[in-house]
This record gives C-alpha cells, sequence and structure tokens, in this order.
C-alpha cells in the first residue's frame, strides 16, 4: 500500500513537473475548463434549464472524474511492465494509483467548482453537506470499472477504442448534458433513463447542489449497488488474471 | 527450522506460441470458436530443486533454455502454470533481472531508489538516510537527481547495484546483468556481492561466463529446454556443458 501512495504522490508530481505553473495548473485546468462551458452554455447557447451552469457542473465534475479514472486505469497494467516484470508487486497497485490520481485531481476539481459556484449560483441550501458522501458510490464504481478495463486491456489490446465508445455512449445518454424531467412521464426516454445507473450516480450530485433536496432512497440504493457490484467485478476480474498477466505485457 | 530458502516441486511454465497475435480480441474469439489449442512453447518443464540459505547458485544454459525464466519464478515475477513454489517467509528478496529495480523510467534516480524501497519493506527514513551511501556506491553523481530515461546502461546497472546491495537483502537473483558496467564498478559489484555471501545472503546467478560462477558459485544447474538436467559441482557441471556445447541430449 506504501508503494501505491508514494507511486501515486510521484505521478501526480510528474504531470506538471516541467511546466511554467507547476502544480498550479491542477486547480487552474479544471477551473478554466468550467470557466469555458459556462460562458458556451449560459451565453452562447442558451440552454433551457435556469441556471444551466450549475445544473451541468454538478453531473459534469464527477462524470470527469469517474471518466478519467477509467481512461487511465485500461491502460495502467500494461504500461506498468517496468514494474511487473521486474519485482513481484502486486498489479493492483497500478490502477489504485491512477486512481488515487484521479482522486486527487477530483479535489482541486471540485476546489474549482465551489469557486466557479460562487459567482454563478444564486441560492445556497444546507443540501450540499452530502456531496463528500455523494462521492463515495462514485469513486468507488470508477475503481471498479477502471479495474476491469485494465484487466482486459492487458489481454485485448482493442479493448480501448471500445472503452471510449462506451464512456461517450454512457455520458450522452445519462442526464448529465439534459434534465431527466426532459421527458414525460411514461415515455420510452424516461424509462430507459430509470434502467441508467449514471441517472442514479448523477442525482446523487444534482439534487444537493442544483434542486437543492437531499438524495432519495432509491438513488443512493441502485448508486451503492452499481459501486459496490462493479468492484465486486473489477477485483475478481484481477484476481483471475493475476497469474496470466506476465505472459500478456 | 527448514534451511530452503526455495522449494520447487515439478514446476512448468508455457509461453502460447501466439502470445502477440493472442491479444487482439478478433484473433482471440476466431482461437475460441475455431477450437484449437494455441501452440506452446515450455520455457520450464517438470522442474524441482531447492536452494538452501546462503548458497551460491549458478544457473547455466544456452539461449531460451528457461534460466531467466527460472530466475523470475524464484523472484515471484512468474506465477507457474503448473506445480509449486515454496518461499521461505521473511526473507527480503532483491532480483535484478532486467537492468533496473523495477526503475519507472520518469522518475529521477533518487525517487526510484525511495520507491522501490518500499518494495522490498524497507522504511522511507532508513533510505532517505543510506540515498547518500547510495550515491558514492553507483558514481553517478548529479544524474542521481535526472529521469533514470536519459542514463546509459551502465548507469542503470550502477544505480540498480547500489540500491540493491543497500537494502539488506536476504537473496539475491542476478540474470545477466553482471557484465553490463565497466570492469572496475563489477569488480567492485563482485567484492560486494561476495561480502553479502560470505554473511550469509543466498545469491542465484543465471549467466554465460562460465568462468565467473566456478569462481563463485559452490552448485550450478544446467538447464536444457526447460529442464534441469545437471545439478552439483560447478566444475563438474561446466565440464559436460562445455563438452556438449550446451545440449545435454543429442
Amino acid at each position: 500500500m506504501r508503494f501505491t501512495w508514494m507511486y501515486a504522490a510521484s505521478q501526480l508530481r510528474l504531470r506538471h513537473r516541467y511546466t511554467a505553473l507547476g502544480v498550479t495548473w491542477n486547480l487552474l485546468e479544471p477551473l478554466l475548463y468550467l470557466a469555458v462551458l459556462s460562458v458556451v452554455f449560459s451565453y452562447v447557447n442558451r440552454m433551457p434549464i435556469a441556471d444551466y451552469a450549475v445544473f451541468l457542473f454538478s453531473g459534469l465534475v464527477p462524470w470527469r472524474y469517474f471518466e478519467k479514472v477509467v481512461s487511465t486505469s485500461t491502460d495502467a497494467i500494461v504500461q506498468g511492465d517496468w514494474l511487473l516484470k521486474s519485482l513481484p508487486a502486486s498489479p493492483m497497485s497500478l490502477p489504485l494509483s491512477r486512481w488515487l490520481v484521479a482522486s486527487a485531481e477530483f479535489g482541486f476539481s471540485f476546489g474549482a467548482l465551489a469557486l466557479v459556484l460562487l459567482f454563478v449560483k444564486d441560492r445556497w441550501t444546507i443540501h450540499v453537506i452530502v456531496l463528500p458522501l455523494s462521492m463515495l458510490p462514485w469513486a468507488l464504481a470508477a475503481l471498479g470499472v477502471g479495474l476491469c478495463c485494465a484487466t482486459l486491456f492487458t489481454f485485448f489490446r482493442d479493448v480501448r477504442p471500445v472503452v471510449q465508445l462506451a464512456l461517450m455512449f454512457a455520458f450522452f445518454t445519462a442526464p448529465i448534458l439534459f434534465h431527466p424531467d426532459l421527458f414525460p412521464p411514461g415515455s420510452a426516454q424516461a424509462r430507459l433513463l430509470g434502467w441508467h445507473p449514471l441517472t442514479y450516480l448523477a442525482a446523487l450530485f444534482q439534487k444537493p447542489l442544483y434542486m437543492g433536496r437531499w438524495p432519495t432512497a432509491v438513488d443512493w440504493t441502485v448508486s451503492w449497488t452499481a459501486a459496490l457490484a462493479s468492484l465486486a467485478l473489477g477485483l475478481s476480474a484481477l484476481h483471475w488474471a493475476r497469474p496470466r498477466l506476465y505472459f500478456y505485457l | 527450522m527448514s534451511r530452503e530458502v526455495f522449494t520447487l516441486r515439478h514446476v512448468g511454465v508455457g509461453f502460447r506460441r501466439d502470445a502477440i497475435r493472442a491479444r487482439s480480441l478478433k484473433y482471440a474469439v476466431a482461437s475460441w470458436f475455431g477450437g484449437e489449442a494455441p501452440e506452446a512453447h515450455a520455457a520450464l518443464a517438470d522442474v524441482s530443486l531447492s536452494i538452501a540459505a546462503g548458497e551460491r547458485v549458478g544457473i547455466i544454459g544456452r539461449n531460451g533454455a528457461g534460466k531467466s525464466t527460472l530466475l523470475r519464478v524464484l523472484a515471484g515475477v512468474i506465477i507457474p502454470q503448473r506445480g509449486q513454489v515454496a518461499v521461505a517467509p521473511d526473507r527480503r528478496i532483491v532480483p535484478l533481472l532486467e537492468l533496473g529495480v523495477g526503475f519507472q523510467p520518469d522518475l529521477s534516480g533518487i525517487e526510484n531508489c525511495m520507491l522501490a524501497s518500499t518494495l522490498f519493506g524497507v522504511t522511507g527514513a532508513r533510505m532517505r538516510n543510506r540515498l547518500e551511501h547510495i550515491a558514492a556506491f553507483a558514481e553517478i553523481g548529479a544524474f542521481l537527481h535526472e529521469p533514470v530515461r536519459h542514463y546509459s546502461s551502465g548507469m542503470y546497472a550502477r544505480l540498480a547495484f547500489a540500491l540493491a546491495f543497500d537494502v539488506e537483502p536476504d537473496v539475491l537473483l542476478i540474470d545477466e546483468v553482471l557484465g553490463v558496467g565497466d570492469e572496475f564498478f563489477m569488480a567492485k559489484c563482485l567484492a560486494r556481492v561476495r561480502d553479502l555471501v560470505s554473511s550469509g545472503v543466498t545469491a542465484v546467478f543465471v549467466s554465460h561466463d562460465l568462468d565467473f560462477l566456478q569462481a563463485n558459485c559452490e552448485r550450478l544447474i544446467w538447464l536444457d529446454h526447460g529442464r534441469a538436467v545437471m545439478d552439483g559441482d560447478p566444475a563438474a557441471v561446466a565440464r559436460l556443458y562445455r563438452e556438449r556445447r550446451g545440449v545435454f541430449e543429442h
């Protein structure tokens, strides 16, 4: 575990080592990203949802974290051949360190989100206190899916474009860019959204931050079930693959 | 308490001949539906041996005989598909399998030492105290602060040896890396290896240098086509190996 921590810390330092602004980019990058989106959606596109920027960011920030964990974890084991071919290290430590790096970056993104919302959000409610808890199912789900992708990519190198397509599909079909109430109740689209796990995961952020209310019991139950199921699947996949990994690096 | 550090029973390791193509999803699906078992190359076949604490063992064999695979099995890097491997607990096993000791190319020499030390169970405080000593042994000066990606192969090996010697190993596994550095550094490394061995460290060498192995080992294991075909006195094993030009059965 100490190796994983140290490796993650070194990766975080390495990311901006040769840049003029150094670690400041960790905060500046999400800040600029959200600022550009605020301008585009609030003034250029003029989306119909009130406070669209607040709505968008409440779903987009955790989604970006999830996407980052999955996409960076995918090649973690293959890129870690320098370690796995030389020392008897646990392959788990490689995707886990990518998860830690993305989690640290999410912390910066969250700070950037708070800064941006101070300017664009009119009304604040007590419900925002639940946000740290809302993050947990996102983090576990991301780790689980990341472990699955890292394992699959080691055996099948064409998995990467499939993962990217799947992420894009999940993003555009989830109520992150559009409001879940966009479709009339009982419609086919509304029913499909009901089956989409990201609907409930996104609600853990959108409800306290945008709608000013608590996530429902269904939101929590579906989110935790999806998170724990993906984590169990990821751990099982890596456990099964461990003796075989060396031969595919 | 058993003196055995490693005990291998009927160990077998096979590499798929189609390993590169098998990484393609299309090829894998075609193989599943085709129903043909992939052809495998047996790198190790039914190897049984044990290595006691404090032994200096050399492993010889022609290219592709399975020497490096055997060393990787001992290091725990390869988990064999067949047989059992028992390793004495609480032993600090330090493998020098490739040039580095698990060095991340983008990190500096110091960062890599700190990182690798965690895998050998050395505390951060102790490693920080030892960095100066490691730097002095490796003789790479200010390069210690540069990413190891920019090192020459000799510098890479110097740092790896300096680190491996400094983490107080119980077992050293050395694969063909003694020939990388310059003559003077290698003489220093060999002296250090002899010091460690005389203090009870177990050492396993893979090398094509029979003279070196005869001079520094008390036992030679000859591998041929993945099998341990001879195991014993270095002079006797080396003599037969030379007579038969590395091939046990003609």
